[in-house]
């Protein structure tokens, strides 16, 4: 079964610093920017649902006919060190999938996140251009999803 | 918030509201057409009684002017008498005995051809002109900017929704007027018209209400035909007194009733227009209208209530009731409509189409809960809409249910009641609308935008939003974001999906906080729609509308995206300047796949050539200038060489330049020197006029589409004068910034400067994804300031982009050459032609030996038309390269240095007159080692002024060969000889690779005064290497010729400051010619390689030179005699001072501490003695003879010093003397005479000009042999 699901890292500033088709279906062009248009309304809706959750995973915050949007985001208020990467957002958007696997999904992409975020030679908020860490979170993505 | 004073209220206020149908004759209307208006249109606008306190102002509606002047006249009608004096609301009593008031009331007036249902597809004919006529409103909208984030948020309500839309609800919600489910659409009264020239109006008036021509709602039963009728008879003024109609008034009133029937007069005035004179009859229009509606239908339905009311209370009411009612339903799924009034042929007529007909209890619920709410008590509507629900519910009669359950949520809303309540029968009405499939759609959309402007009323904004996108959805099921980029079938539906989008937008926004990117979202999504239901207006106003939110975020694909409909759908409304603007935007995408490049690209070009015109854009995307590539390379009064030398490193130019310039800050710091206005570009850079100042620049295409960009040039400006510049540069620098553009003057003022400077064009095509490097230049034809502003290309023929050079930051990398001194700036000083010399090296090696001797010829040519005069030339390396004499340019080399001269490097000068020095930088790339040599001189023992020489030479190449050609000396008092025994010293002549070969030879000084005797003497100071006998080439050459000479000094001078010896001797020169190996293939006589070892020394040195002079054999007969023999010592002074020398002479063994040779003399014994040369060489290796040391107890020795032991001579310098010593020899032999002294002292005039070692010393006498014979 042709799955559908669109990976997006949205930096404090609302800029994506990551973007990955990663469904099993076949990727068409015009899907693309229809994607971006969903994950960025859902915006909207994650930065009321921050401020009153303490939760780090929020299943199916906003939803556009059939796609559904699923967040995963830090709080850091009062960790000193990870204040950079407080409001860094996961954001995948998927056809009705296992809660499970994309939780799952989500910490190891995390785990990554975190990687890259401790080499200095990367600059917080920038865009993730590494091809390694591209290749895991499709490897990952194919895994759990 | 009062409900009734909400949008929502108001709305229902206006809209369910009894319904009057209407009927009338031909003539009756064509009496009203004198107004142009029909019977209803003239009606209608008095049919509306508010209240004389209301705040609202009267409803305008669209009616020709005649109307609108009445609504000025009487715009506080209401219930008011004829006076003017405002009435209270009309007291209105329903099932309750208490009293109330109307604030406010309305009938509808409806022909009686439009009391039905309508198709869906003429619905929606009628409201797409609400649309259509909208966007002619919206087009000069289109042509402002785009509204930004503050404009929306500061916008009122009311504003951010168009107000067309709520017209557009309004009218969705007519085309479901008259279905049979509901009832407040119902007739309650009917109007007969008939006009007084009718013949016999009263049988007009029975034929009017003759059931054929009723519509179909009452003629089928679904709703009571026994209706209040009204009749009217219509008189127009114009057409006769007044008499006429008052009789048939009269004849009516007996015939059908004496209070239904009234007289209207229209047309009064006499005047055609009728607009503002005295329109005496409308008051009459007007109180007609109140009486119908005080008068008849409120009583009416008051009437009607209450006996419905008494009706349900009892079937329905009780307990007794309910139990047998739920009895009833259950047993019989087909409810029998027997418990009414009888009405059978309706019944079995209606029986399977639809069981609840006007008699059954149902339907008069219905009516009853309708007409409550029409007349405003809620409460009792309430209950009987809940005493219905749960019937319809048992029934499943789903339609009627979800309108019941409608209902009674409107009921909640007008109540303020729970608002809990009131959504869930909202919700559970829409959901049950869409249950029940097609049919119920339209009806879910009417309750959807009431439950959502419910909603907004309550501020629940967010929840309204997604209601609206709720009933959008199911409005078109949808497919618009699939098919946005194609021209979809055109679907009506998707039109008013558009429009609650965009509703359901502006609920984003007013919601706290404001949901901006949902609101964005959803504009676009409305935009769709718009454009799928071919509203290209609309389409792009709600993309325009949401440009905001997706401005400076760089979700890529969205942005591409909406720009490139809004740009597409403007280049289809024609609009193609505000088209080109944001397709600009999106043709440098290169994140996206090649297909959607072209499309963009080529709409993009499709609009540019719709404009017709080429036009300027600033910062065209495409290609893209890379600006810190960005090099401007021009030629100041140093600078014109190629390339690769202009990125020669500066301390290399600074270090030549040092001493051959005046430094140029110095010259200018002189504040009286320049006039202010140069001081002010004292700075800047300098070019020459009639010279091209290039600019190299990187242009990079991002798409993977060849584009073909020409007609590359730069945009300059060049001033003449210097007050204007000036003028220009002041408002350029405090212009600096951003807004760089609008401060620079337009492009057109760089045109047509084409007398003053020529610019190059460059055509190219840039490959897809391509880098090119552009080189452009501009000419200055006259003085003055240059300024270089930018670069303008032609994209495709068809548009001309432009960009301005950014100097203002720091990271321009110009070429600077003085380093941080010169600031980096556009401005560039156009000078005076200037001299240029091109110079170049013919030739020039890239690699060469150490020791190659090459000719470079250095060729000046000077391109301008100035002459140049003083030419300077600096040489980095003056050890190395040698200039040569003007005169020598034409020889050959190296056949020239054949006792000839040799020319290293020459310079041309032209014609002579003003100059300025221009730097040349020639390098050798690698210098590879070829020869060592090394000598080591000895002091000859035997002679005066001679030494022996060894000559060790290595060939340090790995594959060449070299002929040692030429061996000189650097002086000609010193002459080169071959060692006795050989001819010459040319046992070698070819060093291979790798080899070591040693030489020896003997060298003499013949002294200053001696030249004479060198010239006859075979010793010259040139030895050659002879390589055979008869070689042509062999000549020598001249070392004393310049080129060699220059450069013996050279390495004279730098092997100076190395060596450390006390004194040097000579120098030698070694000529040779690199032959074989892969290097030299050419000619070896070409490869002249020349070895300088200067300061040599001889390893022992002493002020005095002296040795024996004597017989060397002797022949006597020592049986008569010792034998006596006469030797002399000679002793030269080779120093400057007088020394004083003392010759000692021992007959007994020396001691131990004497030298080498002393030990040789010693160990002699009587007899004859070996002098073989290896016994030398043992006594030289072994440290001491043991051999010898045997004998010391040898007392007796053979000879004895007779004459004296000790003299002392005094030497004046350069003189030489002779000490006459005689020696007795006892017996033949061989006998060694070295067995003597020499000590010395230099008195030294001057302290410290002699070396304190040599000031005084001794040694030991040099071997001399003498072989005494036995005479015979």
């Amino acid at each position: 079964m042709a799955s559908m699901a669109c990976f997006a890292i949205v930096s404090k500033n609302d800029i994506p610093i990551y973007e990955a088709e990663v469904g099993s279906a076949p990727k068409k062009e015009d899907l693309a920017y229809q994607h971006q248009f969903i994950l960025h309304a859902a915006l909207d809706v994650v930065q009321d649902l921050a401020w009153s959750t303490n939760a780090m995973f929020l299943k199916s915050v906003d939803r556009f006919n059939d796609l559904v949007v699923s967040v995963y985001f830090y709080l850091y208020n009062n960790i000193v060190f990870f204040n950079l990467m407080t409001h860094a957002r996961f954001m995948l958007l998927h056809d009705s999938r296992s809660e499970d696997g994309i939780k799952s999904f989500f910490q190891e992409v995390h785990e990554l996140y975190i990687k890259i975020f401790l080499n200095p030679l990367y600059l917080p908020g920038s865009r993730i251009t590494s091809s390694h860490f591209d290749t895991k979170v499709r490897a990952l993505a194919r895994r759990y999803l | 918030m009062d409900p009734l004073r909400s949008y929502l209220g108001r709305l229902l206020l206006e809209e369910i509201t009894p319904v009057v149908m209407v009927l009338t004759t031909p003539l009756a209307e064509a009496a009203c057409r004198k107004s142009g208006l029909s019977v209803v249109d003239m009606l209608s606008p008095f049919s509306l009684f508010k209240k004389i306190d209301g705040d609202s102002p009267p409803r305008c509606s669209p009616l020709p002017i005649i109307v609108c002047v009445t609504l000025v006249a009487f715009h506080s009608i209401g219930f008011c008498d004829l006076m003017g004096n405002p009435l209270y609301a009309v007291p209105v009593r329903t099932a309750s005995d208490q009293p109330y008031r109307l604030q406010m009331f309305k009938i509808r007036m409806v022909y009686a051809s439009d009391v039905r249902k309508q198709d869906y597809e003429v619905a929606d004919q009628r409201i797409k002109p609400v649309v259509s006529e909208a966007n002619e409103s919206a087009l000069p909208d289109l042509l402002s900017d785009p509204p930004q984030l503050e404009d929306v948020l500061s916008k009122p309500e009311a504003e951010l929704c168009p107000l067309w839309i709520k017209k557009f609800n309004r009218a969705l919600m007519r085309t479901l007027s008259f279905s049979e489910h509901e009832t407040f659409d119902h007739p309650v009264a009917c109007l007969l018209v008939v006009s007084s020239k009718d013949n016999e109006p009263i049988s007009k008036f029975v034929d009017l209400f003759n059931t054929n021509q009723l519509p179909s709602l009452l003629n089928e039963g679904i709703m009571d035909p026994q209706i209040l009728k009204h009749y009217l008879i219509l008189h127009d003024q114009q057409d006769g007194p007044q008499e006429i109609a008052m009789n048939i008034l009269a004849e009516m009133k007996s015939t059908l009733g004496l209070n239904d029937c009234k007289l209207l007069c229209i047309n009064s005035s006499t005047e055609a227009d009728g607009a503002d004179a005295e329109n005496s009859w409308l008051p009459y229009i007007k109180d007609f209208m109140q009486d119908l509606a005080s008068n008849h239908i409120i009583p009416y339905m008051e009437q009607k209530i209450r006996v419905l009311n008494q009706q349900v209370a009892t079937t329905r009411k009780g307990f007794r009731n309910q139990i047998k009612n739920l009895w009833w339903r259950k047993r019989d799924d087909v409810p029998e409509a027997a418990n009414g009034p009888m009405q059978v042929f309706a019944v079995t007529l209606f029986f399977f189409f639809n069981r609840y007909t006007f008699t059954s209890i149902e339907s008069q619920i219905r009516v009853l809960g309708d007409y409550a709410f029409m007349l405003r008590d809620y409460e009792l509507a309430l209950s009987n809409y809940r005493l219905l629900s749960t019937d319809y519910k048992l029934d499943k009669a789903w339609k009627r249910f979800a309108g019941v359950q409608e209902m009674s949520g409107l009921c909640y809303f007008m109540l303020d009641q729970s608002r809990k309540d009131a959504e869930y029968c909202m919700d559970s009405a829409f959901s049950t609308y869409l249950r029940i499939g097609s049919s119920g759609k339209r009806n879910a959309t009417r309750c959807g935008i009431w439950w959502a402007e419910m909603l907004k009323t309550r501020g629940q904004y967010r929840e309204a939003s997604s209601v609206y996108y709720r009933v959008s959805n199911e409005e078109e099921f949808l497919v618009y974001y699939t098919t946005l980029m194609e021209f979809s079938n055109v679907q009506e539906p998707s039109l008013h999906s558009a429009v609650l989008l965009e509703q359901a937008a502006c609920c984003y926004v007013l919601s706290k906080p404001p949901m901006l990117r949902k609101y964005g979202f959803h504009l676009v999504l409305a935009g769709n729609s718009y454009y799928i239901s071919d509203q290209k207006q609309h389409a792009v106003r709600a993309y325009r509308n949401a440009l905001f939110v997706y401005k400076q975020h760089p979700w890529s694909y969205i942005n591409d995206h909406v720009h490139f409909n809004v740009g597409r759908w403007y280049g289809v409304l024609g609009i193609f300047d505000v088209a080109i603007k944001h397709l600009l935007e999106v043709i440098a995408c290169s994140h996206q796949s090649l297909t959607t490049q072209s499309m963009f690209l080529n709409d993009f070009f499709h609009f540019v050539q719709s404009m017709g015109k080429k036009f300027d854009v600033y910062k065209l995307q495409l290609p893209v200038i890379n600006m810190p590539s960005l090099r401007v390379i021009y030629e100041d009064h140093r600078t014109y060489a190629s390339d690769a030398d202009v990125n020669v490193s500066e301390s290399i130019w600074q270090e030549l330049e040092e001493e051959m310039i005046p430094s140029s800050s110095i010259v200018r710091t002189n504040w009286l020197e320049k006039s202010p206005d140069l001081r002010k570009y004292k700075d800047s850079c300098v070019c020459v006029v009639g010279e091209a100042v290039k600019v190299r620049i990187e242009l990079r295409n991002p798409l993977q589409i060849p584009v073909a960009v020409s007609c590359i040039s730069l945009i300059c400006q060049l001033s003449t004068s210097l007050d204007a510049s000036s003028a220009v540069n002041s408002v350029l620098t405090t212009g600096a910034g951003e807004d760089i553009a609008n401060t620079k003057p337009a492009i057109s003022t760089f045109e047509d400067d084409g007398n003053n400077f020529t610019v190059s064009k460059l055509d190219i095509v840039l490959g897809g994804s391509e880098t090119k490097s552009v080189q452009l230049e501009v000419t200055p034809k006259v003085e003055g300031i240059l300024k270089l502003h930018g670069i303008r290309w032609t994209l495709s023929d068809l548009l001309v982009g432009y960009q301005y050079f950014e100097f203002d930051t720091k990271r321009k990398t110009k070429k600077g050459k003085k380093g941080p001194r010169r600031t980096l700036s556009n401005t560039l000083i156009v000078i005076k032609g200037l001299p240029k010399l091109t110079g170049c090296i013919d030739h020039l090696p890239t690699n060469a030996f150490a020791g190659d001797l090459r000719l470079l010829k250095l060729n000046l040519r000077n391109q301008s038309e100035y002459a140049v005069k003083n030419i300077k030339m600096k040489l980095s390396h003056p050890r190395f390269v040698i200039p040569g004499d003007l005169s020598e340019v034409d020889f050959e080399f190296p056949q020239c240095l054949r006792k000839h001269v040799q020319s290293e490097i020459s310079t041309v000068s032209t014609k002579r007159t003003q100059g300025d020095a221009k730097g040349l930088l020639f390098t050798f790339s690698q210098v590879f080692p070829s020869l060592n040599v090394s000598f080591a001189i000895r002091m000859c023992s035997s002679r005066l002024k001679e030494y022996i020489v060894r000559m060790d030479i290595l060939n340090r190449t790995p594959s060449e060969s070299f002929i040692l050609h030429q061996l000189s000396c650097n002086d000609s008092k010193w002459a080169i000889s071959s060692l006795p025994l050989c001819d010459s010293i040319r046992s070698i002549e070819t060093v291979s690779a790798n080899q070591s070969v040693s030489c020896f030879f003997k060298i003499k000084d013949l002294g200053t005064n001696s030249c004479k005797e060198a010239e006859n003497s075979s010793c010259r100071s040139d030895m050659l290497f002879l390589s055979r006998e008869g070689n042509s080439n062999t000549e020598g050459f001249d070392v004393s010729q310049s080129p060699i000479t220059n450069f013996h000094y050279q390495e004279r001078y730098q092997q100076g400051r190395l060596a450390k010896g006390p004194r040097d001797l000579l120098d030698f020169i070694l000529i040779s010619k690199a032959v074989g190996g892969n290097y030299s293939k050419s000619d070896p006589d070409v490869q002249l390689l020349s070895h300088h070892v200067c300061h040599c020394s001889a390893i022992d040195q002493s002020p005095i030179w002296w040795f024996m002079e004597g017989p060397r054999t002797v022949t006597h007969d020592f049986s008569k005699s010792y034998c006596e023999a006469n030797i002399q010592l000679v002793i030269h002074n080779s120093v400057q001072h007088n020394i004083s020398a003392r010759v000692v002479t021992y007959d007994s063994v020396p001691d131990k501490s004497q030298t080498v040779n002393l030990q040789d003399s010693n160990s002699n014994q009587g007899g004859w003695y070996d002098v073989s040369l290896e016994n030398d060489i043992k006594a030289i290796s072994t440290a001491k003879g043991t051999h010898y040391q045997k004998q010391p107890s040898e007392s007796i020795s053979p000879f004895v010093w007779c004459s004296l032991s000790s003299a002392q001579v005094d030497l004046k310098p350069d003189t030489s003397t002779k000490v006459p010593l005689k020696v007795c020899i006892f017996m033949p032999g061989t006998y060694n005479l070295s067995n003597y002294q020499l000590q010395w002292k230099v008195h030294s005039s001057e302290v410290g000009q002699v070396d304190e070692n040599q000031r005084s010393g001794g040694g030991q006498g040099h071997p001399f042999y003498v072989t005494v014979l036995q005479d015979a």
